[in-house]
């Protein structure tokens, strides 16, 4: 199973995910980082496969923990979950910044799938 | 489902490569001059005039043109020659695809059909604003993109009521806000009676009852469909030119007198009647 790392301040967000990745049979989530310091921590001693963010949560944001993600671990896969997939500024900083997608939100399980497949 | 961008749309779609697109980005940053370069390029202006004019900027809100014009160093007439001339020399991030061998001509066009198609849904209807309101196209847009998130999101049957200003917005079972800034400067809030929180938790969760959910997470679901609908509005935006910044939702609990509109700020109250007995209500605090 790939094991999947789910980073976002909203519980509701989390479930969404969670269900989805539990659903596919393909993935497993190895824990739910509440925003980008978590996220760094949880990357160390869970060891996730892939790893999605969003971008716009308090404390360390997406953007920053997805710079510091990519300095410690030039390999780490990263796929940004946000409502501000569409600000064509913020879309190209995470792809610049190393993110391997960009998962628009409101998103669909069949789309969040297929970008996790084709990492 | 959401408001894209073109290049968005084709990696999302797996039409084009992260790494095709990011150079098409790099092309499109090398050969688009800005409106500085593009003024000093056709001999209209001094680099030491840019230079002062951008130290001038960091004390005053207003466009690098417009502050030219202001101060005399640009006529009007030049100000909208280098414009166009901007406008006409813009590389698109399709052309740019094309340039660096990521799309043929015929795929941008058949791809451009299929995005325009795929985007139909959050073109813009018109709301009506009282007058007065500054950035009115915004909010405007930031109403009806709320009302197509509550029907494609929340899948909830509504009728939109008129919009009127207030001084003081209703309090309510549960109120979820998020702060917009950048070009503009506003509060963006939805209110829900208890019945339309559980209807918003049942949507955002995809679950059929939320009787045993606590109530933290019946307010998060409120506040994550704000944070769905104002990323998008800062999508739509940026579309048109605007930037708009978000900040995480927060939930606000004012008390039984209501939500008193800040000082220097102008009310929009936007009613959304769902059903009898039950309130919904978007809200609107705009910087005058």
């Amino acid at each position: 199973m790939i094991k999947v790392l789910v980073v976002d301040d909203s519980i509701s967000v989390a479930r969404q995910l969670e269900k989805i990745i539990a659903e596919s049979g393909e993935f497993t989530c190895v824990g739910h980082a509440k925003n980008g310091a978590e996220a760094i921590k949880m990357n160390h001693s869970e060891n996730p496969d892939i790893i999605c963010m969003d971008m716009n949560m308090p404390g360390m944001d997406g953007l920053t923990a997805l710079r510091s993600l990519t300095m410690l671990d030039k390999d780490v896969k990263v796929v940004m979950v946000t409502s501000l997939g569409g600000v064509g500024d913020k879309f190209t900083e995470a792809l610049k910044l190393g993110a391997k997608n960009v998962i628009s939100k409101p998103f669909e399980a069949g789309d969040v799938l297929k970008i996790l497949r084709s990492l | 489902m959401a408001v894209k961008f073109f290049g968005q749309f084709l990696v999302e779609k797996g039409i084009v490569s992260r790494e095709a697109l990011l150079k098409a980005i790099d092309l499109q940053e090398q050969k688009n001059v800005k409106f500085g370069e593009m003024a000093v390029a056709m001999g209209y202006v001094t680099q030491d005039d840019i230079t002062r004019a951008h130290n001038a900027q960091l004390s005053q809100d207003i466009k690098l043109g417009d502050l030219l014009v202001q101060t005399g160093i640009l006529t009007l007439n030049q100000l909208n020659e280098i414009i166009t001339r901007q406008k006409n020399n813009h590389l698109y991030i399709g052309e740019a695809l094309i340039l660096v061998g990521a799309l043929s001509n015929e795929q941008l066009q058949q791809y451009l059909d299929d995005f325009k198609a795929d985007q139909a849904p959050y073109i813009c209807d018109r709301v009506e604003l009282p007058g007065g309101i500054a950035d009115s196209e915004i909010w405007e847009m930031a109403a009806d993109l709320t009302y197509k998130m509550i029907t494609r999101v929340l899948g909830l049957p509504f009728r939109a009521g008129k919009c009127e200003t207030i001084t003081t917005a209703a309090a309510n079972f549960d109120m979820a806000a998020m702060d917009l800034s950048g070009d503009v400067d506003a509060r963006f809030i939805v209110s829900v009676s208890q019945e339309l929180q559980k209807s918003v938790a049942k949507a955002i969760l995809g679950e059929t009852s939320v009787d045993e959910e606590p109530p933290e997470v019946l307010e998060d679901t409120v506040m994550e469909f704000v944070n769905v609908v104002c990323g998008n509005i800062a999508a739509k935006a940026s579309q048109a030119g605007k930037i708009v910044t978000i900040t995480p939702p927060v939930t606000i609990n004012p008390d039984t007198a209501g939500l008193a509109v800040p000082d220097g700020y102008a009310g929009l109250c936007f009613p959304i009647l769902v059903s009898e007995g039950e309130t919904m209500q978007l809200l609107l605090f705009v910087r005058k």
